[in-house]
C-alpha cells in the first residue's frame, strides 16, 4: 500500500560551522551565524531518510513542508532532490517578525498539513539543532488529533499499521500504532542520501506551492505562551596551574590529590 | 567582521571606475588595459568593484534587498583582488576585496546559495579536499618517495601539497618534483599525506567562513602537533591563507611559511640546487592572484579611520611574491623572459578563483583565453606560473582555443634545468 507522508523540514544555520562563527547578540536575543549556510535541520533530515526508506520499501508520496520568513530555495532543492515528490512551503515575513514561538510554529505546519488532500504519516526530527526544543512534534500531533510516536530509528508500514522501533536507554522498544500518525525521528534512523549536483537542479520540475500566513487563516497575533526574556553567553573562566615535584611520581601524586579536592576524580 | 564594518569604505567609493582598469601610468596598449573579468565580461557597472559597493551599500541602508540577479553578481567574480590594486592607487582608505568577501558572507547567511558550490561544499564536507576525490587516497601522489610521515614523525618541514596538487593527475610529476627538490637539498620534510586536508581558504572565498574555520582549526593542530619550523607549499592559494586569512581569523600558524618558488629561489642561492641544463625557450610568467597581490600578510585590523592609515599596513597588493619567480626564471641558461603587459599586483587574472572555476566553468576559461592571448602576443614559447589552479584552467583553456603556447610550472622549469625531472616523473 503506498503511503503519503510528509515530511516537515526547517532550515536552520549549519550546526556543523565553527563555533566561533556564531555570536550571541543578547541586545537583540538572538544568535548570529557569520558565513553560516541555512541547511535542513539534520534530525529533519533523518526523518526524510526514514521516509524514503519506507518509499523503497513500500511505495510512498512523500511532501515536505518548510516555514520561515527567507526559505533558501537552493536548500530547499537540495532536500528536494534527495527524492521527495512536491513541496509546501509557508514563507511570511511575520514568522520572523513576530519571533514565534513553538505553539505558533507548530499551528502553522499543522494548517499547512490540513491544506493536503490526505496524509497518512508525518515524519520530524526530534528537535531542532538550533532550539534544540523538540516540542514541534507531539503540538502538531495533538493539534490533528493523531497518535505521536517520538524518538524513532526505523518504522515500517503495513496493512494500515506503523511499526516503530523507539529508542530507550541502552535499547529499543517495538511500537505499533494505527495510521495516520505523527513520528519524531532520532539521528539514528541514518544520514539523509546525498543527491547529485543533476539531481539538485532537475528538483526546479518537482512541484512546489508557496503559501503565506494569510492562506492559512491562522491568528498568530495573540501575545506567545513563551518568551524569551534573556539570551547571553555562558561566562568561561580558564586558570592554569603548575603542578610542580621533584619527580614525575610526586607531581603526579599532587595532581591526584587536587582533582579529587576539585571533584573531578 | 560584517558588511556594517566596511559602510565607510562602500560610502567612499566614487564611482570613478578605476577598478576597471590596469593603473592608468601602467597601461601599455588598449588590447590589454582591463583588469576586471567580470565587468570586461558582463559589460554592466554592477559586475564591477565600484558597482558591488553600491549594491553592498544600497543593502546595507534598506533601500533594496538581496535577490537572485544580485546574488549572481556578487558570485560571478574570481575575487581576484585587481580592482582593490587598482583603487589602491587613487583611494588607499577602501578595502574593496573585503567587500567582497563580506558580500559573499552576507548572501550565504541569507541562503541565496550557488547550487555547483553547495556541491562543492559538501564534498569539501565529506572528504576535506576542493575537488570532492577520496580522503583517503589524498597521500598517493608521494607514493615512493622517501618522505617523513608528520602524523608519526617529527620533521623540520611541513610540505602541504594542496588540493589541486594532490589530485589533479596532469599535476602530478610537478608536485612530486616539487617535494624532490627538497629532499635532494637534504631538508627534513614530512606530508601529511591522507590525512592533508584543505586549506579551508576557498570555502572563506565562496563565503563559508565557519567551514573555512574549522578547516584552520584542523591546519593549526595538525601543524602544532607536528613541532615543525616551517612550511612549504607549492599552492599559491594556501600560502595566501596562511599568510593572511589564518592570522585574520586568529588562527595563525606557529611555523614560518615559504611558497616553494622562495625556496627554490634560496636552494640555487645557496647553492644546494645546481642549475645544469639550458632552457632554450623564450618564457613569459603569470603572477597568480594569491602568489601576488593577494600574499600579502596580515597587519591587523585598523579601528581608526583608514585616512590615517600607513602605507606599510595597507594592501595595495604591491607586497606579493613578485621578483622571486622572475630571479628563477631569468638566471635559467638558455632561456629568455619577456613580460607580459599586464604583471605584478594589476595582473589579469586566470579566471579560476573565487569559485568560478566550479560554479561558471565557461566564465574562468574565457578569462584564462583572454590572459593566453596576452601571453602569446608576446612571442613566447611557454606560459609559466606558480598556482596550480591557474594552471589547470590555462591548460583547459589553451586545448580548447589550440595555443601554440607550452603551459609550465615554475618547479617544472625548476625540475628540469636542475636535472631533477626524470627522478620526479611517476612510474
Amino acid at each position: 500500500m503506498s503511503v503519503d507522508i510528509v515530511v516537515f523540514a526547517k532550515q536552520v544555520p549549519d550546526p556543523e560551522g565553527s563555533p566561533s562563527s556564531y555570536h550571541i547578540n543578547s541586545a537583540e536575543r538572538k544568535v548570529e551565524a557569520r558565513g553560516i549556510p541555512p541547511v535542513i535541520n539534520p534530525f529533519d533530515e533523518s526523518a526524510f531518510e526514514m521516509a524514503l526508506r519506507i518509499k523503497d520499501e513500500s511505495g510512498a508520496h512523500i511532501t515536505l513542508i518548510s516555514a520561515g520568513s527567507n526559505l533558501s530555495r537552493p536548500v530547499i532543492l537540495k532536500a528536494l532532490a534527495a527524492g521527495a515528490d512536491s513541496a509546501l512551503l509557508v514563507t511570511d515575513q511575520a514568522i520572523e517578525a513576530f519571533s514565534l514561538d513553538s505553539l505558533a510554529t507548530a499551528k502553522i505546519l499543522a494548517a499547512a498539513v490540513g491544506r493536503l488532500a490526505r496524509f497518512d504519516l508525518i515524519l520530524c526530527g526530534m528537535q531542532a539543532s538550533d532550539t534544540n526544543a523538540g516540542l514541534i512534534g507531539p503540538m502538531v500531533a495533538s493539534l490533528l488529533g493523531v497518535p505521536c510516536v517520538t524518538l524513532a530509528r526505523k518504522a515500517h508500514v503495513e496493512g494500515g499499521m506503523l511499526e516503530v522501533e523507539r529508542v530507550v536507554q541502552d535499547a529499543y522498544e517495538v511500537v505499533l500504532c494505527p495510521l495516520p500518525a505523527l513520528v519524531t525521528v532520532t539521528g539514528e534512523a541514518g544520514e539523509l542520501r546525498y543527491p547529485s549536483l543533476q539531481a539538485i537542479k532537475g528538483a526546479k520540475e518537482i512541484p512546489q506551492e508557496t503559501l503565506g500566513l494569510s492562506d492559512l487563516q491562522l491568528d498568530l497575533f495573540s501575545p506567545p505562551r513563551v518568551e524569551l526574556i534573556s539570551l547571553s553567553a555562558p561566562q568561561r573562566e580558564r586558570r592554569c596551574r603548575i603542578v610542580e615535584g621533584e619527580s614525575g611520581r610526586e607531581a603526579g601524586e599532587k595532581l591526584a590529590v587536587i582533582l579529587r579536592e576539585d571533584g573531578v576524580l | 567582521m560584517s558588511l556594517a564594518d566596511y559602510r565607510a569604505d562602500m560610502e567612499g567609493c566614487s564611482r570613478c571606475s578605476s577598478c576597471k582598469w590596469v593603473p592608468y601610468n601602467q597601461i601599455k596598449s588598449w588590447r590589454f588595459a582591463k583588469n576586471c573579468p567580470s565587468i570586461c565580461r558582463y559589460k554592466l557597472h554592477a559586475y564591477s568593484g565600484s558597482g558591488k559597493m553600491i549594491m553592498g551599500l544600497s543593502m546595507l541602508s534598506g533601500r533594496s534587498h538581496l535577490n537572485d540577479d544580485i546574488a549572481d553578481i556578487i558570485y560571478k567574480c574570481q575575487l581576484c583582488g585587481a580592482c582593490d590594486a587598482a583603487c589602491k592607487v587613487y583611494r588607499d582608505d577602501i578595502d574593496l576585496t573585503e567587500v567582497l568577501l563580506e558580500l559573499r558572507s552576507h548572501c550565504v547567511e541569507q541562503g541565496f546559495l550557488v547550487l555547483e558550490h553547495m556541491a562543492t561544499i559538501d564534498a569539501l564536507k565529506r572528504e576535506d579536499n576542493m575537488l570532492g576525490e577520496p580522503k583517503d587516497r589524498r597521500g598517493d601522489w608521494a607514493w615512493g618517495l622517501p618522505v617523513k610521515d608528520i602524523n608519526r614523525e617529527k620533521a623540520d618541514v611541513i610540505f602541504h601539497a594542496g588540493c589541486r596538487y594532490s589530485y589533479d593527475p596532469d599535476l602530478r610529476d610537478t608536485v612530486r618534483g616539487a617535494l624532490l627538490l627538497l629532499l635532494e637539498a637534504g631538508m627534513d620534510v614530512g606530508i601529511a599525506g591522507k590525512e592533508e586536508s584543505c586549506c579551508g581558504g576557498r570555502a572563506y572565498e565562496l563565503g563559508y567562513r565557519g567551514e573555512a574555520e574549522n578547516y584552520a582549526d584542523d591546519m593549526l593542530s595538525r601543524v602544532k602537533a607536528s613541532g615543525a619550523k616551517m612550511l612549504v607549499t607549492p599552492c599559491a592559494d594556501g600560502y595566501a591563507h596562511f599568510r593572511y586569512l589564518y592570522p585574520r581569523m586568529g588562527r595563525e600558524l606557529p611555523v614560518e611559511i615559504f611558497h616553494i618558488s622562495q625556496v627554490i629561489e634560496r636552494l640555487i642561492g645557496g647553492g644546494n640546487l645546481r642549475i645544469r641544463r639550458s632552457l632554450p625557450r623564450l618564457l613569459t610568467y603569470h603572477d597568480p592572484c594569491h602568489l601576488g597581490r593577494m600574499s600579502e600578510p596580515y597587519f591587523g585590523e585598523w579601528k581608526r579611520s583608514k585616512l590615517d592609515r600607513s602605507m606599510s599596513l595597507k594592501r595595495s597588493g604591491r607586497k606579493g611574491v613578485y621578483d622571486t619567480p622572475r630571479n628563477i626564471l631569468r638566471a635559467l641558461p638558455g632561456a629568455g623572459f619577456v613580460e607580459m603587459e599586464r604583471v605584478r599586483e594589476y595582473s589579469w587574472c586566470c579566471g579560476a578563483g573565487g569559485g568560478v572555476l566550479e560554479a561558471y566553468p565557461d566564465f574562468a576559461l574565457w578569462a584564462a583565453k583572454e590572459r593566453i592571448e596576452e601571453a602569446e602576443s608576446t612571442g613566447a614559447d611557454a606560459l609559466v606560473s606558480a598556482c596550480p589552479w591557474c594552471e589547470r584552467v590555462f591548460k583547459d583553456a589553451a586545448e580548447e582555443m589550440g595555443a601554440r603556447i607550452e603551459i609550465l610550472d615554475l618547479v617544472d622549469v625548476a625540475l628540469i634545468c636542475s636535472g631533477v625531472k626524470e627522478a620526479a616523473e611517476t612510474a
